[in-house]
């Protein structure tokens, strides 16, 4: 994939990389999580409207 | 987001990316995370440097790189991928200090056709209430999901 294809794509390719394993059950922003939680707390989740949906695929 | 952005790796669950800054302050590795906040299918969404001497994160930093909104751009291209392998997430996200909040404002509000062309928007104002993200507004946070995610509390 080129640089270009990357910028054009909204959902480029992924490379894997075993390395990040080690962080996945690691919390690396405790304080952003934190205030995150406090936030739901407060705020649960919005209401939102009744949707109809589109089947698009994104690119 | 059509706009330029840099590789970056993930692990298989895709929760963790990283990704190198690159500029006039030469080259610098940044994390992404989702991370569960407790509460079904919604995940925060933060990022910061990652500092491979001692390992830690730094979501302070003010890098000065000259690369900031292809850093978020890298970022938001992020939430595309997480919520291509989980589409019933909401992803909240908040800024480390009212700079970096708006900061992120500022990201939205100018690709906001865009993001909702496939996302609902949603900010946290300050007084304590979830509501569509209105451009020009101040919020505490930012809550995200995809638009033909029907999952609620």
């Amino acid at each position: 994939m080129t640089i270009e294809e990357l910028n054009a794509s909204k959902v480029p390719i992924i490379v894997f990389d075993k390395k990040l394993e080690q962080f996945k059950d690691k919390v690396l922003f405790p304080e952003k999580l934190a205030k995150a939680k406090e936030i739901l707390s407060k705020g649960g989740l919005p209401q939102r409207k009744n949707k109809i949906t589109d089947n698009k695929t994104w690119q | 987001m059509n706009k330029p952005k840099y590789f970056y790796r993930s692990e298989p669950f895709l929760t963790v990316y990283e990704f190198t800054s690159e500029g006039p302050k030469g080259s610098i590795k940044k994390m992404v995370q989702f991370t569960d906040t407790g509460t079904e299918n919604i995940y925060n969404l933060a990022f910061g440097d990652y500092d491979e001497k001692t390992k830690e994160i730094n979501d302070l930093a003010v890098t000065n790189n000259g690369d900031s909104l292809k850093v978020l751009a890298t970022v938001a291209s992020t939430v595309y991928a997480f919520t291509k392998k989980y589409p019933n997430v909401w992803i909240v996200a908040t800024g480390s200090t009212n700079v970096r909040t708006r900061l992120y404002r500022m990201g939205i509000t100018n690709n906001l056709a865009e993001i909702k062309e496939d996302f609902d928007v949603y900010a946290f104002t300050f007084e304590g209430n979830w509501e569509e993200f209105i451009v020009g507004e101040d919020y505490e946070a930012f809550l995200i999901t995809r638009k033909d995610n029907n999952f609620t509390l």
